[in-house]
């Protein structure tokens, strides 16, 4: 190619005073001289001095040895048992959770409860007003009570087996494990490490997103993070697979049924994704998958002391803190509401039988519509919201244990398991709570996708679990 | 200098946090806001620089061990010998050339941040691939201490890392370091010292690329150097320019090259201000 | 039931529609036509369709012009000369010519398509057979100093993903090279250099059959019926109208069958080998991570497992585990070592 003006600087030429402009005209010219692959002449030129003081600083006793890592990693990453694995250790950690978490879980509720006790029967005596003691007592402290004894304990769990996992190197084998149905779904491996980090919280995850270069899987990874159910839906799922699932099996099996069918929740979840990502990257984000390539760390022995400290401050505290701020207000507010009656019948009832319709309609009923209304800010607090609409109407004063809790949805509420499945199903596909969908509009800078990424899981939720309830009412298993 | 050194190399031997020998560290976590030199952390993914950072901060960044994990760049402080330093940790980065975001971050940092010191975390275990970073940093700027870190990973895979061959080679100092249980800090520290205040001097290995490529580097120089007469890296930014670096081609345009420059001289008088103040020159 | 309302709002509703969407005549298409932006776009299309007409060694008459973009003769007419009036064409001899200025603006379209292509092609990965239409759209938007950024951002493409040369910042082209299968001469393998998009039912064929830049194929047999082609696994059959829009040239030493070099995909497992190149279909940003993570030329790796599916496969390079799926090994060259 010749070019046009090959002005070459002559010394005179020099001395007058030179703009930026002069100078990129320059390197214009020079461009095209230096052959096709200048870039990759860079790379191969720096790679090639790395060899050379490698070559002479390393010193390696023998071959470099990997023996240890490439014999785990043929292991967990084997045709046959790699992905056996991976559910095994998934349902080990549930199982872990829902084992270790069921005795302290008790204590502290007892405990907690004590004292709500105690302290409104104190503030009686002193004679201060009974709506003063309900609204404090038996609203906000109650609703603080129900998140920290249903939650902390879990938490304290799950979180430390999770981070060390996490350390140990294994999430990117997950990845290089699920990246085939990626691949396939149009989306990009590294979605399941976006995955991983959304157990944790799904706020976290869609952060974690930016791991993905392609904008247009980073787009499919942050709509469809919602999809692993958060560390704040937990407790719910956990709850309804111990007083519906585990007591349909003997006491013997009952907690491994319960870890069991939150890891099929999981895994739907995982399927939604999937289907989701594929439905997105034939529709609204057309497009074929981008490079991949994931880097296969070594695996490291974790650090015990840190990975406490990380989970327990920074997770367990962080996301405690966060429940307990939201559920305060809302127990604040769902007092209110099952306290001020109009026409006898209290608010919260108006409201429960108004949507009572939608909500036996997917198979739910109006009080868990409510709940799930007042918990947009955070999903920890669905539960005891619906523990206190359904115990402000006066039916239960007893301290809700796992025995006490069946008998009163099903036995005073009517819950059936079509109503466990279904809000198991809701919880895992509804819309993110208010933090995930702020993160949702930063990371993405648009509140077109920020809106999507509310209601399309809102949308599917509604959709699937009245499909199921459907379902089951042709089939004739629920009323 | 070497003197020094040889003590540092002793002090070494000792790495529990609250032996005497160790009091000059100090770590001010997230007090970062009256600081006196800024150093950056760059490496590749999984090479420890989160592990590094917070044995140096004492803060308790989270470390989990897959590939971008620091997304964003974290930012503590620590105190060395009575002068305080705030470190920044980057995004891990296999190169610093393919602009994707992370590595614009880490990229942008060490040139436009101006950091007084590049410290580049290195795997010993795989120092083939993570040289080539070293070598992309020392393109940028020549306050570079490479710290090869997971020693003790590398001594159990039967693997020897000879430093001293490699700072001779690099022209900048390479420290054997394992940063979980704080062995060789001492000596990091120590160095990230003596090559701020220029008690150590570094002369950056420099790539060759093609004849025609280095001719047409060499035709450029002259040219930034004019242009910009106290750029500290004409020869990277010739390349830069050459491979069509935008974000360097939009600094160029804008002057932003030119005053940075000054800003660099400004904090050089500085500094050398305040060590005088404290005697140590 | 009475259907006659029916029908008649029906009808209604499609006459509407016709009204304003038709793609000449409709309100939407006039409107278009008449907005700034859209007599900006008629004078772009026309000069790329008048350039690749003088490329080709014809000079279009405004007929030709007005069918090749679907217009009515008297808006053509219109067309012609508000273009002359800016001096971009001069009419000679029935036929119409492009002058200096109106071939620069041309060449500036053309560079703008190719370009978008690359982009939509490498890095927001489009599948190929919509990159075109989608550039098409966004080819009239951008400034000469905004090609210029997207160029560089680009890396400096050579070619678009059909493999068309990409005109430089001074409007200057490289000859394309490469022969149409249809003249490619006996059983010489050759490598697929460029894909003709246009018409976009041909190049949809060949997408369909799989063919794709830089593939290296024979041909097996070639009669006025059908050409068949074998890259060695499978076999692609074309029809020969479809086959002239395949253009091959010899290939270079590097890659040729003799040897022993291989894609990365497949390598056998636990073989080591050594990359040779990275294949020229590979451009953009996933030329630039390969590089990066360290398979340059030389570089020696190994595979060392694959998952329950098979795919991806990691690989030992450098010291370090890097997982590929199996479109990224296919554009990596290797050669086996003993």
């Amino acid at each position: 190619m010749t070019l046009s003006n090959p002005t070459h600087p002559s010394q005179s030429q020099t001395e007058s005073p030179l703009s930026p402009q002069d100078l990129l005209a320059r390197v214009e010219a020079l461009r095209p001289k230096l052959g096709d692959n200048f870039r990759d002449e860079i790379v191969k030129s720096l790679y090639a001095e790395a060899e050379t003081i490698a070559r002479r600083a390393v010193h390696a006793k023998g071959e470099a040895r990997y023996d240890l890592d490439q014999r785990i990693d043929r292991l967990v990453t084997s045709p046959i048992f790699g992905l056996p694995i991976m559910l095994l250790m998934l349902a080990a950690v549930f199982w872990l959770t829902i084992v270790g978490a069921n005795v302290p879980s008790k204590m502290l509720a007892d405990a907690l409860f004590w004292v709500e006790e105690q302290a409104a029967a104190l503030f009686t005596t002193i004679g201060i007003p009974w709506w003063i003691t309900g609204f404090l007592w038996h609203g906000v402290y109650r609703g603080l009570a129900w998140v920290v004894s249903v939650m902390l304990p879990p938490m304290a769990i799950f979180f430390p087996m999770f981070t060390i996992l996490e350390d140990l190197g294994y999430l990117p084998r997950v990845a290089f494990n699920l990246d085939w149905l990626f691949k396939r779904a149009g989306a990009h491996g590294k979605q399941s490490l976006t995955m991983a980090m959304g157990f944790g919280c799904n706020a976290a995850g869609v952060i974690a997103t930016r791991v993905i270069d392609s904008p247009r899987e980073r787009l499919i990874a942050i709509l469809t993070n919602n999809f692993v159910p958060c560390n704040g839906r937990f407790p719910t799922l956990i709850m309804l697979a111990t007083v519906f699932v585990a007591a349909a099996f003997p006491p013997l099996f009952a907690s491994l049924a319960a870890a069991g069918s939150v890891v099929l929740v999981v895994l739907i979840g995982v399927f939604f994704t999937l289907v989701v990502s594929w439905a997105l990257s034939r529709t609204l984000l057309k497009g074929e998958a981008s490079a991949f390539t994931l880097e296969l760390p070594p695996y490291r022995v974790p650090n015990i002391g840190r990975i406490l400290y990380t989970s327990l401050i920074d997770r367990t505290i962080f996301v405690l803190l966060r429940a307990m701020g939201t559920a305060a207000p809302a127990g604040a507010v769902i007092w209110v509401l099952g306290n001020i009656n109009v026409a006898g019948v209290s608010l919260a009832q108006h409201i429960a039988n108004f949507l009572n319709p939608l909500g036996g309609l997917i198979g739910l009923d109006g009080v868990i519509l409510l709940a799930y209304i007042i918990a947009i800010p955070a999903n920890e607090i669905v539960v005891p919201t619906m523990m206190m609409v359904y115990m402000g109407t006066g039916m239960m004063t007893d301290i809700p244990s796992l025995e006490g809790l069946r008998t009163l949805l099903v036995g005073s509420h009517g819950w059936s398991m079509l109503t466990a499945v279904n809000l198991m199903l809701f919880s895992l596909l509804h819309n993110p709570c208010a933090t995930t969908i702020l993160t949702i509009y930063k990371e993405t800078n648009s509140r077109k996708w920020a809106a999507f990424g509310a209601l399309m899981p809102l949308g599917l939720a509604f959709l699937v679990t009245f499909l199921t309830a459907s379902a089951a009412r042709l089939l004739g298993l629920a009323p | 200098m070497s003197e020094r050194k040889m003590v540092a190399l002793k002090i070494e031997q000792s790495p529990c946090e609250t032996c005497p020998a160790n009091a000059q560290l100090a770590q001010m976590g997230l007090k970062i806001d009256n600081f006196d030199r800024v150093v950056a952390l760059a490496g590749n993914p999984n090479t420890g620089k989160s592990t590094l950072f917070n044995a140096l901060t004492g803060l308790k960044q989270h470390t989990g061990n897959w590939p971008g994990k620091t997304v964003t760049r974290a930012e503590g402080g620590y105190e060395f010998n009575h002068v305080r330093y705030k470190l920044v940790d980057l995004p891990g980065t296999y190169s610093l050339l393919s602009a994707s975001q992370d590595e614009e971050v880490a990229r942008n940092f060490i040139l436009f941040g101006q950091p007084d010191c590049t410290v580049v975390v290195t795997d010993a275990t795989a120092l083939e691939r993570n040289l080539n970073l070293v070598l992309q940093v020392m393109e940028i700027t020549d306050k570079v201490v490479v710290a090869v870190n997971l020693m003790d990973e590398a001594r159990r895979k039967g693997i020897e890392v000879d430093t001293r061959s490699l700072s001779r080679d690099l022209g900048v100092p390479a420290i054997p370091v394992t940063a979980r249980s704080g062995e060789g800090l001492q000596t990091l520290l120590t160095t990230i010292d003596g090559v701020i205040s220029g008690e150590i001097l570094t002369q950056p290995r420099q790539v060759r690329g093609t004849a025609e490529f280095q001719r047409a580097v060499d035709e450029l120089v002259p040219y930034i150097q004019q242009l910009a007469p106290s750029v500290p890296n004409p020869r990277w930014i010739a390349i830069r320019l050459l491979d069509g670096d935008a974000r360097v081609q939009q600094a160029l345009l804008s002057g932003e090259l030119v005053e940075l420059t000054s800003a660099q001289r400004r904090q050089d008088t500085r500094f050398s201000g305040k060590i005088a103040l404290e005697g140590r020159q | 039931m009475n259907f006659l309302p029916v029908i008649f709002w029906g009808l209604l509703l499609a006459l509407l529609l016709a009204a304003v969407f038709h793609p000449q005549r409709g309100v939407l298409a006039r409107w278009r036509m008449n907005s700034r932006s859209g007599q900006r776009e008629l004078v772009e299309d026309a000069l790329k369709y008048l350039l690749k007409q003088e490329q080709s060694g014809r000079h279009a008459a405004p007929e030709a012009l007005a069918g090749a973009m679907h217009l009515s003769g008297s808006d053509v007419l219109r067309l012609i000369t508000r273009m002359e009036s800016q001096g971009l064409i001069i009419s000679q001899d029935g036929g119409l010519h492009l002058t200096a200025e109106g071939e620069r603006w041309a060449m500036h379209i053309v560079r703008a398509h190719r370009l978008w292509e690359s982009y939509l092609a490498t890095e927001a990965r489009l599948p190929l057979n919509q990159v075109h239409r989608e550039a098409e759209r966004r080819e009239h938007r951008l400034t000469a100093e905004q090609l210029n950024e997207l160029e560089a951002a680009l890396g400096y493409p050579r070619q678009d993903p059909h493999g068309d040369p990409i005109p430089g910042r001074d409007g200057q082209v490289a000859v394309a090279q490469g022969m149409p299968l249809t003249a490619w001469k006996g059983e010489t393998p050759g490598r697929i250099i460029h894909l003709e998009d246009e018409p976009p039912l041909a190049y949809a064929q060949i997408l369909a059959e799989g063919l794709r830049l830089g593939q290296v194929v024979r041909v097996l047999e070639a009669s006025p019926q059908r050409i068949v082609l074998s890259d060695g696994e499978n076999e692609f059959r074309l029809a020969p109208a479809v086959a002239a829009n395949v253009f091959l040239e010899p290939i270079p030493d590097t890659q040729a069958a003799g040897n022993g070099s291989m894609p990365l995909s497949e390598l056998p497992d636990d073989t080591v080998a050594e990359v040779v190149a990275l294949d020229e279909a590979c451009q953009g940003y996933t030329r630039r991570r390969l590089l990066d993570l360290g398979m340059t030329p030389g570089a020696r790796l190994q595979p060392e497992m694959r998952n329950f599916f098979g795919d991806p496969r990691a690989y030992r390079v450098r010291g370090t585990l890097i997982a590929l799926r199996k479109e990224q090994a296919d554009q990596i060259w290797v050669r086996p070592l003993n």
